[in-house]
C-alpha cells in the first residue's frame, strides 16, 4: 500500500464517500484530494511527460466525479481499486494517443534494442531506466509489478493478448536488467 | 528445460508460484538463476518503493468547473426535450397565424439579424432551425469530451447557464395564451437563443483550432 492510499484512508470515510456518490462538490474534492497524488503517481509512471500525466489526473477525476454515482463498492479499498482502475485506462489511452512518436513495443531482445543508444558502460538509476523503456513495456511492468494488476487485467486495459502482456514483461525487465548494475538496485 | 538457463519469463512465472517441476528443481541447482530471480525480486521492491509523486498543479478547480458545466449541459438537454415540445407547438400556435398573413420559407442558414420584417411565425421557424443546427454543430465539437482550461470551462459555463435561462422562458412563453406581444417575446427568446449557441459554438470552435484539432 502506497503512502497515499495511506491517506486515503484515513481522510475518507464512508459518509463522505455516499455525499461524494450524490454529487456533493465538497465531497468529491475530498475524494480527489485523498487520491490526486495516487492518481498522478500512476499516471506520471505510465506517461512519457508530466503534462501527459497532468492530463490523465484531470480526465481521470471528471470521469470519477460523472460516474461515481453508479460506483457499488463499499468502503475506500473498493474505492482506490475502481479509481486507480480509472486512471490506468486513462493513461494507457494517452500513451496510445501518443504512439506516432516512435515504435512502441519490444519486439527484439537484442543489446541494440533500447529507445535511444546507451554508452558502453553507462549505468542508470531505475528511475531513468524506466524512463528508457517503451511507453507500453514501461505501463506493463508499472501495472503488473507495483499495481498488482494480472496479465489478465492488462491485456484487458491495454485491448491486447495476456500472452503480449507477458512477453513485454519479460522484455522489459531483460533490459531493466542489462541497463541497471544489481548494485545500484540493492 | 534442464541444462540451459532459466528465460526472464520462467523467471517471472517462478515469481508469480507458476512454474513447472521442472524449472522449480532448476532455480534450486543453479547458482546463476537463484540469482538472476534475486535480482528480479530487488528490482520489483525498488519500484515499488519509488517516491509517491504529487502534480505540479491544483486540477481540481478545472475538473470542478467542467462538472458543473457537464450538469448544466445535462440541464439543457433534459430542457431540450421540453423545448422541442415547445417549438412544435410554438410553429403551430404561431405559425397558423403566420401563414394567414403570406407565404413561408424557412431560410436555416440566414442570419438572425436579417429578418426583422419578417411575420413571427416565420421567423421563430428560421429561428428554430438555426437553433437545431447549432446544437448540431455543438456535438461535432464533443463537447463533453474535451479537456478545457478553467477560464475556458467558466466562459462555457456561463452561456450555458444563461441558454438553460432562455430556454425556461420559451417553455414559459409557448404555454401562454398565444397574443401578438407573446408572439413577439417568443421570437426575442428564440433570437437570443440562437445568439447564446452561436457563441457557445464559437467558443469551442476557437479552442479546438488552437489545440489544432
Amino acid at each position: 500500500m502506497t503512502q497515499a492510499t495511506v491517506g486515503a484512508y484515513a481522510i475518507l470515510d464512508d459518509l463522505a464517500i455516499e455525499r461524494a456518490k450524490s454529487g456533493d462538490l465538497d465531497a468529491l474534492e475530498r475524494v480527489y484530494r485523498a487520491y490526486e497524488a495516487t492518481v498522478y503517481s500512476l499516471a506520471r509512471r505510465i506517461c512519457r511527460t508530466a503534462e501527459d500525466a497532468e492530463d490523465v489526473l484531470q480526465e481521470t477525476f471528471f470521469e470519477v466525479c460523472r460516474s461515481i454515482g453508479g460506483f457499488r463498492g463499499d468502503g475506500p479499498g473498493s474505492l482506490t481499486a475502481w479509481i486507480k482502475r480509472i486512471a490506468s485506462s486513462k493513461a494507457l489511452m494517452r500513451i496510445r494517443r501518443e504512439k506516432y512518436r516512435e515504435t512502441d513495443d519490444l519486439v527484439e531482445d537484442g543489446p541494440d534494442a533500447g529507445r535511444r543508444p546507451l554508452d558502453i558502460g553507462l549505468r542508470l538509476d531505475l528511475e531513468a531506466a524506466m524512463a528508457r523503456l517503451p511507453d507500453t513495456a514501461r505501463a506493463v511492468v508499472w501495472l503488473h509489478d507495483v499495481e498488482g494488476y494480472t496479465h489478465e487485467d492488462i491485456a484487458e486495459l491495454m485491448d491486447r493478448t495476456v500472452s503480449f502482456s507477458k512477453s513485454q514483461l519479460a522484455r522489459a525487465h531483460a533490459r531493466l536488467r542489462d541497463w541497471l548494475g544489481e548494485e545500484q538496485i540493492a | 528445460m534442464t541444462e540451459a538457463h532459466l528465460t526472464m519469463e520462467e523467471l517471472l512465472v517462478a515469481r508469480a508460484g507458476d512454474a513447472t517441476p521442472a524449472v522449480r528443481h532448476h532455480l534450486e541447482a543453479c547458482a546463476v538463476c537463484t540469482a538472476e530471480a534475486d535480482a528480479l525480486a530487488q528490482r520489483i521492491a525498488a519500484l515499488r518503493a519509488l517516491p509517491a509523486r504529487r502534480p505540479p498543479r491544483d486540477r481540481w478547480p478545472v475538473v470542478r468547473e467542467r462538472v458543473r458545466v457537464a450538469r448544466r449541459r445535462r440541464l439543457i438537454r433534459r430542457g431540450g426535450v421540453g423545448l422541442a415540445a415547445a417549438a412544435a407547438f410554438t410553429l403551430a400556435a404561431v405559425g397558423v397565424h403566420s401563414l394567414r398573413q403570406g407565404s413561408v420559407t424557412a431560410t436555416p442558414d440566414s442570419q438572425v439579424a436579417a429578418a426583422p420584417a419578417q411575420a413571427p411565425g416565420v421567423e421563430v421557424a428560421s429561428l428554430i432551425q438555426q437553433s437545431q443546427s447549432l446544437e448540431h454543430q455543438l456535438r461535432q465539437y464533443d463537447p463533453d469530451g474535451r479537456v478545457v482550461n478553467a477560464r475556458t470551462a467558466g466562459v462555457i459555463a456561463d452561456l450555458e447557464g444563461r441558454i438553460a435561462t432562455v430556454d425556461a422562458g420559451i417553455s414559459r412563453a409557448s404555454a401562454a395564451p398565444r397574443t401578438p406581444s407573446a408572439d413577439q417575446q417568443l421570437v426575442n427568446l428564440w433570437r437570443d437563443r440562437v445568439n447564446l449557441m452561436d457563441a457557445l459554438v464559437n467558443v469551442h470552435v476557437s479552442r479546438a483550432s488552437y489545440v489544432g484539432f
